[in-house]
């Protein structure tokens, strides 16, 4: 019975199949005094129960910081948090945060060198010295 | 002396004059005369004017300073010192100071013939009297209360009632019977064609009338109109009430038709008891314990639906009002209300505020309520709120325990 090699099965990957949402949980922290909390309060007032509608997935939670500026916070399920100050922004404007934190992946900003980035082996194997014909020097 | 010649005449060194004293090239040539006595000395340091000592005669010694000076005062005894502007110079005092003793003495003591001679007359008299004049604010008759006026007693200037009731009501029931009220009051003396103001002269009704007047129904015209709005149950309330209210805006008894006085009087004596208003008024509000009279409701809501576009109409509405309820309505207000219904809307919004935090706000959200995903928390969460939510908060107050770090 001639030897035969492991199957390659597919690697799981986030998207294929299923996609689990990298942020698990949204801290939205604001000051009933500070005038730099006047949108948040403003997009706690009108927009947070539509943005909680459209992602059920997401645990919100809104608490009182007295006397700090107002503070979105992303807990994401690789255990990193990200904060994102949204001090004297528009409602609009943090909304974009809101949703800059909902799609992120929790991982620290790398610097992208090359413009492809890829998971696969070479397609040309990895070189073995065992393998191949001689070669006359 | 000529300047040349001053050139040649020894000066005085500094070793032989006091360093203090300044003295002029003349000065130090004098005292450098070894001829010359001290006494002798002081005359020219005192005196440079052009007075010749040579002279016997008594207008020949005087000098011309005191010659100048007797003609300004015009007598020969001027007052002062005998001589300011001459005497001794400061070397001659130095030098010898008994010669000055004697004209400081002199002019000393006719210093004190001249305080004792011109003694004030007023302290002279007071003195004689037995007055002592006060050093110090102590004791002295005071104007005003200087701080203390809250010791003293109120006054019957002091005491105050006011327009509007001292409790105000929150019951959204007895909020409606005050509008209530007001509003088949205001349409009685409309339809009586009395001043509508006039309704605020009686603060509180006996509890006959008010029970009459809570019988009463109201249902406003087209676009709440307040002609023939007020139905009465029967005929006897509406004669009962006409006559009661007749009383109101100063119309005299004479006038009052005997028919119609005769069948208000069975309804109740209390009723004739207006004269004195504001005694029974001020009675009234002290020992009334039950807003009234024990009515929680109102019969019927068709007065809510009363216009108030005309501003006679919304003036005395919300001034009946307000002094019936004790809700004071601010300009801006007075000037959006139309209707009965958003007065008493506005009197709603002040017993019911809204909540200040914003948290209490979320927190009584329907909206967000519904939403399984959003909690609000109302106070900061801490980092205890975390140990807590871990599970790990009770392994530490345990390890804290048995360190003795918490009790």
């Amino acid at each position: 019975m001639p030897v035969q090699g492991i199957r390659a099965v597919t690697a799981a990957r986030n998207g294929v199949g299923a996609f689990i949402l990298q942020c698990k949980r949204l801290d939205l922290h604001y000051c009933d005094w500070a005038g730099s909390s006047r949108g948040m309060v403003a997009f706690l007032k009108h927009q947070l129960p539509a943005f909680a509608k459209e992602n059920p997935q997401i645990e919100i939670r809104v608490s009182p910081r007295p006397h700090k500026h107002p503070v979105l916070r992303g807990h994401y399920i690789n255990g990193r948090e990200k904060a994102i100050c949204v001090r004297n922004l528009e409602p609009e404007q943090i909304l974009q945060k809101a949703n800059l934190l909902k799609e992120a992946s929790g991982e620290k900003l790398k610097k992208q060198k090359k413009p492809v980035t890829s998971l696969n082996e070479s397609v040309r194997g990895i070189w073995s010295p065992y393998h191949g014909d001689l070669k006359s020097v | 002396m000529r300047p040349s010649v001053r050139l040649l005449t020894p000066e005085a060194s500094s070793r032989q004059v006091s360093r203090l004293l300044y003295l002029c090239s003349t000065c130090r040539q004098q005292v450098s005369r070894p001829a010359r006595s001290v006494v002798t000395l002081a005359q020219p340091f005192g005196r440079r004017h052009a007075s010749s000592d040579s002279s016997s005669s008594s207008s020949a010694t005087t000098p011309l300073t005191e010659k100048v000076r007797r003609k300004i005062w015009g007598t020969d005894n001027p007052p002062g010192l005998k001589d300011p502007y001459g005497g001794d110079g400061a070397i001659s005092r130095a030098l010898g100071g008994s010669t000055n003793e004697n004209n400081l003495a002199e002019s000393t003591g006719q210093q004190e013939l001249e305080t004792v001679t011109g003694e004030d007359p007023l302290a002279a008299a007071a003195s004689s009297s037995g007055y002592v004049p006060a050093m110090t604010w102590e004791g002295l008759p005071t104007i005003g209360h200087l701080g203390r006026w809250s010791d003293l007693p109120p006054s019957q200037a002091d005491a105050y009632s006011p327009f509007v009731a001292k409790k105000r009501l929150v019951k959204e029931g007895l909020v409606a019977l005050a509008a209530h009220q007001a509003a088949v009051e205001l349409a009685l003396l409309r339809s009586l064609g009395k001043p509508l103001t006039a309704v605020c002269d009686v603060l509180e009704h006996d509890e006959s009338i008010f029970k009459l007047i809570w019988e009463c129904k109201i249902q406003p015209g087209a676009e709440g109109a307040w002609e023939g709005a007020l139905v009465f149950p029967n005929e006897e309330t509406e004669k009962a009430l006409s006559f009661v209210f007749e009383q109101i805006g100063g119309v005299a008894e004479e006038d009052i038709p005997e028919a119609t006085a005769a069948e208000a009087a069975e309804v109740d004596e209390a009723e004739m008891e207006f004269d004195d208003v504001e005694e029974e008024s001020a009675s009234a509000t002290s020992s009334k314990p039950i807003p009234f009279f024990g009515y929680d409701n109102v019969q019927d809501e068709g007065f809510l639906a009363l216009s108030l576009d005309d501003l006679a109409t919304k003036f005395a509405f919300l001034k009946r009002f307000a002094q019936l309820s004790g809700h004071f309505f601010p300009d801006p207000t007075i000037h959006s209300i139309t209707t009965v219904q958003q007065a008493l809307e506005y009197v709603h919004s002040v017993n019911n505020p809204k909540p200040k935090k914003l948290a209490h706000q979320l927190a009584a959200s329907a909206e967000l309520q519904d939403l399984s995903n959003v909690k609000v928390f109302l106070t900061r969460r801490r980092a205890a709120h975390r140990d807590e939510e871990l599970g790990r908060k009770k392994i530490i107050d345990a390890e804290l325990r048995a360190r003795g770090l918490m009790e």
